[in-house]
């Protein structure tokens, strides 16, 4: 019954312009939450927001290994896409002088594992963002 | 910060499960069973899956 009074709420609604929905999305994923704040949910964004950069810091503290495009490996290049959806926290980790990780350290695996895993995160919480603006999802 | 494995899996599980129960379900009360849920299947998953290995040689 709550769900069919929710899809007439959402058939009823007008679609976001697609210019808009860009902006949600390219918000949301440079900072982890944001989108969910545009779009007014303030406590889902900040536990997103926590929970994503938490994992991030993790890796960092943890000497996490920041992949390169320019290294051959493809998957090398995947995991640098990967650690790139935490959106600005890994060109800020870097400019405030991160080293890029130190794969001699003991927990430098898990690191590295932590940072993919924020950016993987943070894709998901960009994709329920733009459903939540698409009117999909309360 | 050198962590255990346990320790990093710990963590790992209640960060990602916080975010998927945060995701998934949209009352509080459903956001914390689910969490609690997938955290518990994180970790049972993870030691099920050690033990099932610790006989194995290599």
């Amino acid at each position: 019954m709550a769900k069919r009074v929710f899809e007439e709420q959402v058939a009823a609604k007008p679609t976001p312009a697609r210019g808009s929905l860009l902006r949600l999305c390219l918000a949301a994923w440079l900072i982890p939450g944001f989108g969910h704040l545009v779009l007014g949910r303030k406590w889902r964004a900040l536990i997103l927001f926590t929970s994503v950069i938490s994992m991030f810091l993790l890796g960092l503290a943890m000497q996490g290994q920041f992949f390169s495009v320019h290294s051959g490996s493809y998957l090398q290049t995947l995991g640098f896409f990967g650690e790139m959806c935490v959106g600005v926290a890994m060109p800020a980790a870097l400019f405030l002088g991160y080293s890029g990780g130190d794969p001699s350290f003991a927990s430098a695996d898990y690191g590295t594992a932590f940072l993919v895993a924020a950016g993987m995160l943070n894709v998901l919480t960009v994709l329920d963002a733009y459903d939540i603006a698409l009117g999909r999802k309360p | 910060m050198a962590l255990s494995h346990i320790t990093a899996m710990l963590l790992f599980s209640f960060l990602v499960s916080v975010v998927f129960a945060v995701l998934s379900k949209d009352t509080p009360r459903d956001r914390v069973i689910y969490g609690a849920k997938v955290f518990g299947a994180f970790l049972g998953i993870a030691l099920l899956l050690g033990w099932i290995m610790y006989p194995l040689p290599w």
